[in-house]
């Protein structure tokens, strides 16, 4: 991945997240009841937040019906996909960070009752958030 | 609604969800026959131009008119829709696409080979064997799909 891991609030939900990243997967479209089946989300928050990314330009929605059934096909759009991968980069550093960290605390030990450890151990990326 | 930034099974979750989504380009019965239908019509085109005098462009619409409603019927049982891919597409599935046109193009002129040296029963043989490696080839197409939606395409 070449995209700058950059971190975008609009992505940052995970709902959003799992939308942008089932679009960028390798399908040119994908349709509603398909995206919320493999999201694992009701018909209304994938509409409440498909309507959010389609506002800020990530998301291309047509609209069709086959038959009486109306049918909504999703797309992401270029700079939607430029935001994903900026963020899936920044997101897969935060991984590696937090498994480097968690590495370093099983060699030092546990804290008892330490439940902050990982925020005080990465305080840049999460702190960018 | 979770924060992402104290999930980093985040990712994890994103690739459960391309899966699941992955797993909706499983081959169907219905869409094998069709796709097995329509190379019988493109390989059985050398016997029916050689013995009933038919034009190519009539199989060539034959096939077309079966091809089109079997690849809307698919994207409308799968909910996705992946466009054209040519040879120089990079991916999972490019040497089946190669292999596609390859064997096309062979089993046509071998079967021509045939035909005129009236070997009629190894041509039928040949003719197949070609709609059963298009069948499995096509299977290998789809494995090549999933392969890149479980992975994520460009933005893995």
């Amino acid at each position: 991945m070449t995209a700058k891991a950059k971190p975008d609030p609009l992505i940052h939900p995970i709902t959003r997240l799992s939308i942008c990243g089932l679009l960028a997967a390798g399908a040119d479209w994908v349709e509603f009841a398909a995206l919320r089946d493999a999201a694992g989300i009701s018909d209304s928050v994938l509409s409440k937040q498909s309507r959010v990314l389609e506002d800020a330009g990530y998301l291309e929605v047509r609209k069709g019906a086959i038959g009486r059934r109306p049918r909504t096909w999703f797309r992401l759009t270029a700079e939607g996909r430029q935001a994903l991968e900026g963020h899936l980069a920044w997101l897969a550093q935060l991984e590696e960070a937090v498994s480097a960290s968690t590495q370093d605390a099983q060699q030092v030990g546990p804290i008892p009752g330490d439940r902050d450890q990982a925020r005080r151990v990465l305080p840049p990326l999460l702190g960018s958030s | 609604m979770p924060d992402v930034a104290r999930d980093p099974a985040a990712l994890e979750l994103l690739r459960v969800q391309r899966s699941r989504l992955a797993d909706r380009m499983r081959p169907r019965w219905w869409y094998l026959t069709g796709v097995a239908i329509t190379y019988a019509l493109v390989f059985g085109f050398p016997f029916a131009s050689r013995f009933l005098g038919v034009s190519i462009w009539l199989f060539f619409a034959a096939a077309l008119l079966l091809a089109v409603p079997l690849q809307w019927g698919w994207t409308r049982a799968t909910g996705i829709w992946i466009g054209f891919r040519n040879l120089s597409y990079p991916g999972p599935g490019r040497l089946a696409r190669y292999a596609v046109v390859v064997v096309c193009l062979g089993a046509v002129a071998v079967e021509h080979f045939l035909i005129d040296r009236n070997l009629i029963v190894v041509a039928i043989a040949v003719a197949a064997l070609a709609v059963a490696a298009e069948v499995a080839l096509q299977q290998a197409l789809l494995r090549g799909i999933r392969q890149e939606l479980q992975g994520g395409g460009d933005a893995a």
